[in-house]
């Protein structure tokens, strides 16, 4: 029980944890206060475990695919967030203070939406051994060894962003969001192909020898960028679709903002 | 808190950045709206969990063809049906089911199983 609570809990992480720690790093490059970051994980704390146990009933609504849609909704405005920080991020690197509290609010909305996700996934997880308290101990265990090894992961992460000589931060930050974002965004499709709301294709390819989903390599590629072995051509163009949307709005901005 | 809605009015009000988001939006929200397609003349398959396995473990559906997939969770614990190779992940809650569409897949095997209890509850759908 302990390693599959380990492995729960870890996926479920990752998939915050590295948004987290690339919206951490833009909040340092602007010399912000975290705070936003305190209020969020709450929130989102809250939110799981009310989503976590309204689950039974959303799941059953619309036909049974109220999950799919919840989550899916959650992925497309987390995506539309993510270009609204990176836009703010790129006005403030020319032009000190614009809006910096509508970015807070921004950042601290997408966490929360975030963590809510992941973290009624958790919680439905571990509330279900409630009534077998002997394996309760080592499920908690694993939980947190689980938390524990997520969090290391980002913390790494958002120290290697923050290490980066100053010329190359902006670039690669936003290049980490859109990635993010366009992963959120293909999560979206997926999740709406799966309750039949968009339409079903074969596989447009197989890379699942090339590098396989569930190893350790491809569950982190997939934390970062979304990866799927077997994409439908429909998966390819709104992934594609999404980076090319927001480099394009990102590409328009840092235009006229350099152009003033 | 007047601040925040300051700050929100602000966003709204920054032109183009929120004429391309709108565009997004309608863009991203306009399948939703234009496939509410029946799911009646797909084929239905159907397995139930027990004990934490899956009863029938093995499913075989025909192969390019869209199936959907009715899963009856009979244990009192939740379980999340998870599949790398068919790309769906859904959690079913304890004594409830849950429909998922797979497919079309071209045929051969493709393994699935329950994130909560891997080690028992493991299956596959065999395509042909």
């Amino acid at each position: 029980m302990l390693l599959t609570s380990v492995m729960v809990v870890l996926r479920e992480v990752l998939e915050v944890a590295l948004l987290l720690s690339v919206l951490l790093a833009a909040t340092r490059l602007l010399e912000l206060r975290a705070r936003w970051f305190y209020i969020a994980l709450l929130l989102g704390g809250c939110f799981a475990v009310i989503y976590g146990e309204n689950l039974a009933k959303i799941s059953q609504a619309f036909g049974g695919v109220g999950q799919e849609l919840v989550n899916a909704g959650i992925s497309i405005f987390i995506y539309i967030l993510l270009i609204v920080v990176a836009v703010l991020l790129l006005v403030n690197w020319h032009k000190k203070h614009y809006k910096l509290l509508t970015m807070q609010f921004v950042m601290l909305l997408a966490v929360t939406m975030a963590i809510m996700r992941e973290g009624s996934e958790i919680y439905v997880y571990l509330t279900s051994f409630w009534l077998h308290p002997p394996l309760l101990p080592s499920v908690m265990i694993g939980a947190l060894l689980g938390a524990g090894i997520g969090y290391s992961l980002s913390a790494l992460f958002y120290y290697l962003l923050c290490g980066l000589s100053q010329r190359y931060t902006l670039g690669i930050s936003c290049i980490f969001l859109t990635i993010l974002a366009a992963g959120m965004s293909l999560q979206a499709s997926q999740l709406l192909i799966q309750a039949d709301l968009l339409p079903a294709q074969e596989p447009l390819w197989d890379s699942s020898r090339l590098l396989e989903e569930n190893s350790i390599a491809g569950q982190l590629f997939y934390a970062i960028s979304g990866y799927e072995a077997t994409p439908t051509p429909l998966e390819v163009v709104v992934y594609v679709g999404s980076i090319v949307i927001m480099l394009g709005i990102i590409a328009g901005v840092y235009y006229r903002i350099s152009r003033d | 808190m007047i601040n925040l809605l300051k700050a929100g009015k602000g966003i709204l009000s920054s032109g183009r950045i929120t004429g391309c988001l709108w565009l997004l939006i309608i863009l991203l929200g306009f399948p939703l709206l234009n496939t509410c397609t029946s799911d009646t003349d797909k084929p239905t398959v159907k397995l139930e969990i027990r004990n934490h396995l899956f009863n029938p473990s093995e499913v075989a559906i025909p192969a390019d063809t869209e199936v959907k997939l009715v899963i009856y969770n009979r244990d009192s614990s939740p379980e999340e049906f998870e599949s790398y190779l068919l790309n769906r992940k859904k959690v079913i809650m304890g004594n409830s089911k849950a429909v998922i569409f797979i497919g079309p897949l071209p045929a051969g095997e493709y393994p699935f199983f329950g994130e909560f209890h891997p080690k028992t509850a493991q299956g596959k759908i065999i395509a042909q």
